[in-house]
């Protein structure tokens, strides 16, 4: 199946990729049965027994803490008939208990207990061959836990390669680390899986035409809020965006201001020497005086770090750290999963603060999520049609944007603008390898 | 945390009477649209909060997490931020306002109790809110809404409004909603 256009350095995707079931189940097998996919935070299980139940595509799973402390994933299925074990959106618990037949399992995933054995299964009855499905590798980079069903898939730094540095400029800069802030919040949106990561992946193009309304409305710096921070401020906002390999993207903008030394505006001034301390110098220079940082893990999970003013009332500026994956479930509709993220022991003025910032920013009743969310829908409504499907998406934007210098230091291919298509081409390119995986087995259908 | 009564005694059929046409004034006006004169209705210290639904792990634990807030208003952010996207000055540019997505309520089941302070209320009440987009069959929400009304001179008014939704996975056309 020719979904790709890849003759040619700009980017031609076909639009049956936002609304055609084909490529859905396609994907299921071929994207998200082999990548690494973004399950939890560590400190929503810290305690042995904790779980969150969440998905690998359309897999549900269970996120557990053992007794032993070791993170484990399992298919949230009974291995005898298919119930599931737990029912909850998290819990503690020691064991495991079906409710159909009453087979118990360890946290550690193990079975225990089969109610009735000699007189159901006789005396030989192996129970160690009847442990809970695993994924084949789980592993967890910066607290964030990743699971894949890929035995063959990279380790999981490798995988995420130079977005790790990315990831840890984000929530690797607090001492005491991150925690997620309670029950993340979920909800349906009527939209492909994609679309969401596409945005987040580096479309710096949309801001100001999609979020118009945050400049009037004061959330997004303006001149005026700029020039009480700093004395020079000039007059257009920069931006990088940057292909980590793999389809993990991110991009970073900066507020347009001059200053001496760094400035992590939306911070408490006393946390400012934790983040020269905990990060590189690079690093550092990044999280300075920035707008907006945000990026996307291939497949379907995305980053937030985002400075935003006069949240509460004048003046008060915070930033706020977000997560959400996408599950998928239809070529339509997929599932988004909100964590909001906030640093251990911050001041809880400020934790407030910032949890303002992001609940009226982009948070899931965000007003600028409304504005994103309906052009995300509408793409899957436009593609599903039988000639629009057949139509193409051409990924021109930034193709004349120059690589910045090597010397500013940043990891992967970093290039100087936002305004640019550059990390949808790469989010796609690597769609189209994993999609191709098996073409020489399957007939190739032109569109 | 959710509000519990400070008295299990009911207000009077009186005020019940009262309430129910005051709740029902008040979803007239956000249903049309009617944002600044429905912020007529609150106090200047009014919030509007609603916590994070989901499915604990015990029938005893309450459906939602209060540790972290779905949305989290006062006046200020609601006549500031929110209603001020709607004006027709800036409506242009909120774009999943043109065209909006229409907005019904149906509140059900008021019962009033009251406080400790005379000319307080704690009004609880259902709520199904039916949101339409464009061309989309019709979606529902469905809560429970935790209110203190207080008497004014000029009438009742809103002090604060606590709603605990009742689905943990969200499925309504708009998230930015008055229940």
């Amino acid at each position: 199946m020719t979904i790709i256009d890849r003759s040619t350095e700009p980017l031609t995707v076909y639009r049956r990729s936002w609304g055609d079931e084909e490529v859905f189940t396609m994907e299921m097998d071929r994207i998200f049965g082999h990548c690494w996919q973004f399950l939890a935070h560590d400190s929503e299980i810290p305690d042995p027994g904790d779980y969150v139940t969440r998905k690998m595509g359309r897999d549900r799973v269970i996120v557990a803490r053992g007794e032993d402390g070791e993170i484990r994933v399992f298919l949230n299925t009974c291995r005898h008939r298919g119930v599931p074990l737990c029912r909850a959106d998290e819990g503690n618990s020691s064991h495991y208990r079906c409710s159909y037949h009453g087979w118990t399992y360890t946290n550690t995933g193990d079975l225990r207990g089969v109610t009735y054995q000699p007189d159901v299964y006789g005396k030989n009855f192996d129970k160690s061959q009847f442990s809970l499905f695993e994924p084949a590798q789980v592993d967890s980079v910066c607290g964030l836990i990743f699971a894949t069903w890929d035995p063959d898939a990279p380790t999981l730094a490798d995988y995420l390669g130079d977005a790790v540095w990315y990831l840890q400029a984000i929530v690797g800069k607090f001492d005491g680390g991150m925690e997620v802030a309670g029950t993340p919040v979920r909800n349906i949106v009527r939209a492909n899986w994609k679309t969401e990561g596409e945005n987040l992946s580096g479309d710096g193009y949309h801001t100001m035409i999609t979020h118009a309304t945050a400049v009037e409305l004061g959330l997004f710096a303006t001149p005026k809020d700029l020039e009480k921070l700093s004395d020079v401020v000039n007059p257009r906002f920069t931006g990088r965006t940057v292909d980590c390999g793999n389809g993990h993207t991110v991009r970073a903008q900066r507020l347009p201001v001059e200053v001496e030394g760094r400035k992590f505006w939306g911070y408490p001034e006393d946390m400012w020497e934790q983040f020269e301390r905990n990060l590189t110098p690079e690093q550092a220079d990044l999280m300075s005086c920035l707008s907006v940082n945000h990026g996307s893990i291939f497949p379907n999970m995305s980053f937030i770090e985002n400075f935003k003013t006069n949240v509460d009332g004048p003046d008060l500026h915070a930033r706020y750290i977000r997560i959400t994956i996408r599950y998928p479930i239809s070529a339509t509709h997929s599932e988004q999963v909100w964590f909001f993220l906030q640093p251990r022991n911050a001041d809880p003025e400020w934790c407030r603060l910032s949890s303002l910032a992001y609940l009226r920013t982009n948070g899931p009743s965000g007003m600028f999520e409304l504005d994103d969310t309906e052009n995300f829908v509408g793409i899957s409504e436009a593609s599903v049609g039988d000639y629009a499907r057949t139509k193409p998406v051409d990924y021109l934007g930034g193709l004349h944007h120059k690589l910045t210098p090597a010397e500013v230091g940043w990891p992967g291919r970093v290039v100087d603008g936002d305004r640019t298509e550059h990390t949808l081409r790469a989010f796609h390119r690597r769609w189209n390898e994993l999609m191709q995986v098996d073409e020489g087995a399957t007939p190739s259908v032109e569109v | 945390m959710t509000p519990t009564p400070v008295t299990e005694t009911f207000a009077s059929l009186e005020v019940h009477r009262e309430m129910d046409l005051f709740l029902a004034q008040e979803a007239e006006l956000a249903d049309a649209r009617r944002y600044w004169e429905w912020a007529e209705l609150v106090e200047d210290d009014f919030t509007y909060k609603i916590p994070v639904p989901r499915t604990p792990d015990s029938p005893f634990a309450p459906h939602y997490d209060d540790r972290v807030m779905f949305l989290d208003e006062s006046k200020w952010s609601l006549e500031n931020q929110w209603f001020k996207r709607l004006d027709p000055d800036i409506y242009e540019l909120s774009w999943a306002e043109n065209p909006p997505v229409r907005f019904r309520h149906f509140v059900t089941n008021i019962r009033v109790r009251t406080t400790s302070q005379t000319d307080r209320y704690d009004v609880r009440s259902n709520v199904m809110l039916i949101g339409v987009r464009q061309s989309d069959m019709p979606k529902y929400i469905t809560a429970e809404r935790f209110d203190i009304v207080v008497r004014r001179p000029e009438g009742l008014r809103l002090a604060s409004r606590w709603v605990v939704l009742d689905e943990s996975v969200i499925d309504f056309p708009q998230l930015r909603i008055l229940l």
